[in-house]
């Protein structure tokens, strides 16, 4: 009899962005349920957190005024708490706007704790759990073990749970894919942790913890660098870079329409590249990693139609906020109407205009997106107009309903779903539907390509990676996770930055056969060199395989040498006494290959939306053994009555 | 509900047991070891190198592994070591131990001493337990010292000065606010982690080699023996056999290319390089090709495994028939590295065969890891000898270079062919580069160890000079 039953367990994973959470394994694992922002609005009282932020305001009660603009507007009503008499005050809560939160996790590190308790507690209660609910808690890289006795501390004592267990994010990923030797990236928000795991045991020694500056927003960052010029804020690049239209495109593809700029992709250029001069003089293609802004040289060549367009992107809310909407919307309305102009001229005169859709987005030079303006959104809130006012100024300056016959996933069902989540990003319950978006369409040039280029985060990345693969102690165990490559957390969920970050593995650090042992040490000394003939050519017919196998038996050989559970039983007559220390095996360099884990196949729920969670992947199967299969004996929780016995420090004996 | 009827609390002033995570941290010149006593490899191994970069406001100092491998503009690399393998420069030392310390074992805010579980039953007791957390949590003051729960084993080299030492006492007491403090040396702490109370233990680290004969524990400390001839030394060999190469081998770091292309051994690289606005300056390109000779060093560099030196007789004409190992600089160069292999790491041995030019001049002959020992066993009674030398602990991360121990151990029969002489090499990688903090781990978890601390009231009674009383 398993001490705890599938639906009683809890697993919480709180990110520097988004803390995910679940009551219950369900019969096939999904992605998490509970999805919160991890942020939290101090309260009027001090030291107590509200999950939203709460708004007073004078309202007036107008009935809403939605039901006649028709579905466009209904999801847009905001949610009121109490809604009274004629100058009342009423407390509103905003699921929407995002000022004033606290974010207590940052750079994956716990820097607010009562704002992370609350956060907890908060995601706790959401879930609504009955009494008898163990909780595993996916731990981030950098918390140290004096924080793990904290949060065994509050686990036990706020929620009188009766088991607690803490799993490391980096082997629950492994856990996940079910390989007991990998190398994960968790590329996060504000950082990347790199762990190398060997045999289910994470490597802590050379781990990268919190690598700043890496994350998703540092593509953000990128992304604002670039299009500052054009008067994007944080937010819109925050937001085109969730959209696909954002690419990260791998080393060599040239950007759509990039020929005015040879100075962005300096990789094309072998000239340079031959000079000895490493240390460089310094022309100013490459910033040196960090904050040191892009002068405005490379922004310059654009487009004139981009130019035009940013007017379009310029600072709405200031411009309602100055009272000038009624301008500002007239003078859209007849923007919108050129436009329209303009497209039927297009579709007249060349087809590929009317449907750049068409085109690959790597060879589009411009694409539009739907921006949810938060600022907007905020300042129209602010400026007290009531329910009524608010509608009409919301229809108004909405732009996104006119394209949702066009989006076949936003027309799913009736409640829309916004661009943002196009990437696969579930808001907190997309059930109670964040209320309240301004959709405005902005086109952006080839700037989307490069949020990862000024700052150079998979160069940093990569460093990474090759670091803690480097500091594994077991040299002959390095191939092994170079082999094992998992990249996984929301900031990669950007298109492309896989591929990408494995291309620049492979350019920088990829051990390429050595011309000159080909013939001599990487394959033993006792097969002659072959001649010109093609006599010594080994057949297939004499690998270990029989005449059915294909393989190239030195292809095998080289290969299998790594692992020797990979290999053919028996010694592969080739090569009999194959000397280890001359293959690349125990003293040679690392990595002559480098490869991707192929994620699980038999988790339906979570192929659609990607594995960048996997963590919780992990957790759920690890959940599943730990708390019901072996029945506690893996001692992979502390039980309360531990705890009693043990206190807080206890918590180190127990876990995977 | 009441937990702490079923929690006894520690007593104040008792250190020890498994109550108390003791931390254990053991500086080296190339990294620094820390973790939590009872543990069996230390959880935090932070470079001891640091970035500064020089600015108007100050200099601005970067600590960790991730912030001092970043190329910034005018970063440059500094250790605090000295070359006599004493701390030099101790401000910085302090905040490098700190940092090894908070980042990765105490975090970087210090915890609530009445909420981080030392201090159970104390003033968490009965209904505390029922106030709200948060309320408890806000507010404490961020004053704390970084080590104010755990009591400190440090490790120091056996050559250690007094000065020194008592500064070491006095950085963990007044700086990080320890309650309790021990030092003790790496060679006896090395010693205890193979088990063994006598022997004598060979430590050839990053910056200094030494051998340190332990009689019962204690460290003979007119036997101790340095040299400079380490892993650092090593590397400067292999950077001479590159610039005697004809043509030169090109050393350039990972952080300087962009992207490498295949090219046929021996050829020119043909890679393409990142520039900088701002390059970080030449003490961050030396300590980044300190990371490409490292993989180096693990790869090809293999030691003449004997009988005779390399340069005796026949052995290099026999080293030269076999197959050599291929090595691929960051930028696509590569060549097969065949007799040439056996070269820096020679130099350990045999002081003569060291490569040489003008800023390097020929080590001294007494430097040898053979004299080192010999010069040591002198020290010793000659009854004990034997024992010494049937309990050789090898230690420290140059001796995984490839075939050292077979190579020190034919130095060690040359020189004393009479006696059983036996080495204690840890066979796996991770008790052979930390053995001197896990020895501490052992022992700063022993129970009977807690008598030794020195605590905080004693410190303060008998000042910094008590180190030299109690630690010997």
């Amino acid at each position: 009899m398993p001490p705890f039953k599938d639906e009683q367990i809890i697993i919480i994973a709180p990110g520097s962005e988004t803390t995910v959470a679940q009551l219950g394994l369900p019969e096939s694992f999904t992605p998490a349920r509970l999805r919160v922002r991890s942020r939290m609005f101090p309260a009027d009282a001090k030291g107590q957190w509200e999950p939203y932020k709460v708004r007073r305001r004078q309202d007036q009660p107008d009935k809403p005024a939605e039901a006649q603009n028709g579905a466009p507007a209904a999801d847009d009503a905001p949610k009121t708490i109490a809604n009274g008499d004629d100058d009342e005050v009423v407390y509103e809560e905003d699921r929407v706007s995002e000022e004033g939160a606290v974010w207590p996790i940052q750079e994956g590190r716990i820097v607010d704790w009562p704002c992370f308790f609350a956060l907890i507690e908060h995601v706790y209660n959401a879930m609504n759990p009955p009494f008898h609910a163990p909780i595993l808690l996916i731990a981030q890289p950098a918390w140290t073990p004096k924080e793990h006795e904290k949060l065994t501390q509050f686990f036990f004592e706020k929620f009188k749970t009766p088991a607690f267990g803490l799993m490391d994010a980096a082997l629950a990923t492994s856990w996940a894919y079910g390989v007991h030797t990998a190398t994960v990236v968790d590329v996060g928000k504000d950082k990347v942790d790199v762990t190398a795991i060997s045999e289910f045991i994470p490597h802590t020694q050379g781990r990268v913890v919190s690598l700043a500056g890496c994350g998703g927003e540092a593509l953000t960052q990128g992304l604002l660098t670039k299009l500052k010029t054009k008067g994007f804020t944080r937010d819109m690049c925050e937001q085109l870079k969730k959209n696909p239209i954002c690419e990260i495109l791998p080393v060599g593809i040239p950007l759509p329409g990039s020929d005015g700029l040879p100075e962005a992709d300096p990789v094309t250029n072998p000239a340079a590249a031959a000079s000895t001069g490493a240390t460089g003089s310094g022309a100013a293609a490459a910033a040196a990693i960090g904050n040191v802004p892009r002068g405005p040289g490379a922004d310059t060549e654009v487009g004139e139609e981009a130019a035009e367009d940013a007017e379009g992107v310029l600072d709405v809310a200031s411009i309602v906020a100055g009272g000038k909407m009624n301008e500002y919307l007239a003078k859209k309305e007849k923007e919108k109407q050129d436009k329209v102009i303009t497209k039927k001229k297009g579709v007249e005169t060349s087809a590929t205009a009317a449907r750049p859709i068409r085109l690959p987005n790597a060879r589009r030079e411009k694409a539009t997106f739907l921006y949810e303006d938060h600022v907007l959104l905020d300042t129209l809130k602010n400026m007290n107009l009531g329910t009524k006012g608010m509608a009409d100024a919301h229809a108004a300056l909405d732009e996104g309903p006119q394209r949702r016959g066009q989006d076949a996933e936003n027309s799913a069902d009736g409640e829309p779903r916004s661009a943002v989540e196009a990437n696969g990003v579930h808001e907190p319950g997309s059930a109670t539907a964040r209320t309240g978006h301004i959709r405005r369409e902005i086109e952006v040039g080839h700037e989307r390509f490069q949020a990862a280029t000024s700052n150079n985060v998979l160069e940093k990345i990569a460093d990474a990676v090759h670091r803690t693969i480097s500091s594994m102690d077991e040299v002959k165990k390095r191939s092994e996770l170079w082999d094992a490559l998992i990249v996984c957390g929301n900031g990669s969920k950007v298109r492309g930055f896989k591929d990408a970050l494995v291309a620049i593995l492979q350019t920088k650090y990829l051990i390429s056969p050595s011309s000159a042992t080909m013939f001599t040490s990487e394959i033993p000394s006792n097969i002659s060199t072959p001649l010109g003939t093609g006599a010594n050519t080994p057949q297939p017919q004499l690998g270990p395989h029989g005449g059915a196998s294909q393989v190239n038996p030195l292809l095998l050989a080289a290969t299998t040498s790594q692992n020797p559970l990979l290999g053919p039983p028996g010694n592969n007559p080739m090569i009999p006494g194959m000397p280890t220390h001359n293959m690349h095996s125990s003293h040679g360099q690392t990595p002559t290959s480098i490869k991707f884990v192929k994620p699980p196949e038999y988790f339906p729920e979570w192929k659609d939306v990607g594995f960048d969670e996997s963590a919780f992947l992990g957790a759920q199967v690890a959940a599943k053994v730990i708390f019901v299969v072996d029945q506690g004996q893996s001692k992979g929780y502390m039980t309360r009555p531990d705890y009693n016995e043990q206190g807080p420090m206890g918590i180190h004996d127990y876990g995977l | 509900m009441n937990i702490s009827n079923s929690t006894s609390a520690p007593n104040a002033g008792e250190y020890a047991g498994d109550e108390v995570s003791a931390i254990v941290l053991d500086p080296g010149y190339s990294t620094t070891r820390a973790g939590f006593a009872g543990e069996d490899v230390p959880k935090s191994v932070c470079p001891s190198f640091y970035g500064q970069i020089d600015s108007d406001a100050g200099p601005q100092y970067l600590f960790g592994e991730n912030a001092i491998h970043n190329p910034l503009g005018n970063l440059q690399i500094k250790n605090p070591w000295g070359a006599d393998g004493i701390v030099e420069d101790w401000e910085t030392a302090t905040k490098v131990w700190e940092f090894a310390i908070t980042s990765r074992l105490t975090g970087s805010k210090p915890g609530n001493p009445a909420k981080n579980g030392l201090n159970d039953g104390n003033d968490t007791n009965g209904d505390a337990m029922d106030v709200d957390l948060d309320v408890d949590m806000d507010g404490i003051e961020n004053l704390e010292k970084p080590l104010e729960d755990s009591p400190l084993l440090m490790t120091e080299p056996g050559w250690n000065s007094t000065k020194a030492r008592e500064k070491y006492i006095e950085i963990a007491m007044e700086d990080w606010g320890t309650p309790a403090f021990y030092l003790q040396k790496t060679g006896v702490l090395a010693a205890f982690a193979a088990g063994k109370a006598s022997g004598i233990i060979i430590d050839v680290g990053a910056s200094h080699t030494s051998v340190t004969p332990v009689l019962d524990g204690m460290v003979l400390r007119k036997g101790v023996q340095k040299s400079p001839l380490a892993g650092n030394f090593v590397s400067n060999q292999i950077r001479m056999i590159y610039k005697q190469a004809q043509p030169e081998v090109p050393l350039t770091p990972h952080y300087l290319v962009k992207a490498k292309n295949q090219v046929d051994a021996g050829a020119p690289a043909q890679a393409t390089y990142r520039t900088f606005d701002v390059p970080p300056t030449d003490s961050f390109r030396t300590y980044e090709e300190e990371r490409v000779l490292t993989e180096f060093k693990e790869s090809v560099v293999e030691v003449w495994p004997g009988p005779g030196r390399f340069s005796n007789g026949p052995n290099e004409e026999m080293a030269k028939a076999t197959p050599g190992r291929p090595y691929e600089m960051p930028d696509g160069w590569n060549q097969v590295f065949g007799v040439e292999r056996f070269r820096p790491a020679e130099g350990l041995f045999d002081a003569a065969a060291a490569l040489q030019d003008a800023e390097n001049p020929r080590p001294k002959d007494e430097h040898t890891i053979s004299r080192l020992i010999q010069a040591a066993v002198q020290q010793v009674d000659a009854d004990a000898r034997p024992l010494l030398l049937q309990n050789i602990v090898v230690t420290g991360g140059s001796t995984l270079l490839y075939k050292f121990n077979e190579r020190l151990n034919w130095e060690i029969n040359t020189v004393y062919p009479s006696t059983r002489n036996k080495l204690i090499a840890p066979g796996t990688v991770v008790e052979r580069k930390y053995a001197a903090w896990i020895g501490g781990s052992i022992l700063a978890s022993l129970g009977s160890f807690h008598q030794l601390w020195i605590s905080r009231k004693e410190y303060e009674e008998h000042g910094a000079n008590i180190v030299e009383k109690r630690c010997r």
